[in-house]
């Protein structure tokens, strides 16, 4: 029983540590550039432009695509590799942003 | 005396004169060659169909490649992220309604891919006009309407 318990704070510590970052589309761009997280941390995308976005990446430490979404919405996405994630919009070609993965 | 001076600086300001003479001449004679570059009439009428085509291959290399190629065989670099895959779009027997509306309301509102964006919310209805415009010119079977 007291085995249970430490393999749950250890799941809920795991838990606590991973962090959420959000960035906004706006004016056709990414509110940040570039951005640093870490294995576990989720990244979410929201649309405060009155038109769709899309987000995704071909990078090798992650490769997604979370669709079209319009104005309020958000889309997030949880890092699971070391590495460089590229991230684009495939609506507005110029809107594009990096996130470093560490572990 | 006197003359021989006066002919001498004459002689000096033709020899000077001369050179920048047959300069200016050169310049006069290669210059209509360069205004017929670039003169407007070598484009096509802006209401052409030369016209639409080139302005719908522009539009198309920066919105649509991503998914749809360079070359529009549905080969892009995002292709691999994609099922149903970005169609082929050289090979579509699609005619100019439905590849207008497909590219205008996107893929989910023709009952297609949700993965192809609502494009008039970027795209002018021009240059959406265009963009199939270019593509009809490109596909081996082009639409008979």
């Amino acid at each position: 029983m007291s085995k249970f318990f430490v393999l749950l704070l250890g799941v809920l510590a795991s838990y606590s540590f991973a962090a959420d970052f959000p960035v906004e589309q706006k004016n056709k761009a990414f509110t940040a550039s570039s951005l640093k997280v870490k294995v576990g941390d989720t990244v979410t995308f929201k649309n405060v432009d009155a038109f769709n976005h899309n987000i995704f990446s071909l990078s090798d430490a992650k490769s997604f695509d979370l669709g079209s979404y319009p104005q309020g919405q958000s889309r997030s996405v949880t890092m699971d590799k070391p590495g460089t994630v590229e991230v684009e919009c495939s609506i507005h070609p110029d809107m594009k942003m990096t996130i470093e993965v560490a572990k | 005396m006197l003359n021989f001076i006066f002919i001498r600086k004459l002689a000096v300001f033709f020899m000077m004169i001369c050179p920048l003479a047959v300069y200016a001449e050169e310049q006069a004679a290669s210059k209509p060659e360069a205004e017929e570059a670039v003169k407007p009439e070598s484009f096509p009428p802006k209401d052409s169909p030369a016209a639409a085509i080139i302005r719908g291959e522009t539009a198309f290399k920066r919105y649509c490649i991503l998914c749809h190629g360079v070359n529009a065989d549905g080969k892009g670099r995002a292709a691999k992220n994609y099922d149903p895959k970005p169609a082929n779009l050289r090979a579509s027997d699609k005619n100019t309604i439905y590849k207008t509306m497909i590219v205008t309301k996107g893929g989910a509102a023709m009952g297609r891919s949700a993965f192809m964006p609502q494009w008039s919310e970027e795209l002018t209805k021009e240059q959406i006009t265009d963009v199939v415009t270019y593509l009809n010119s490109i596909a081996e079977h082009p639409p008979k309407d």
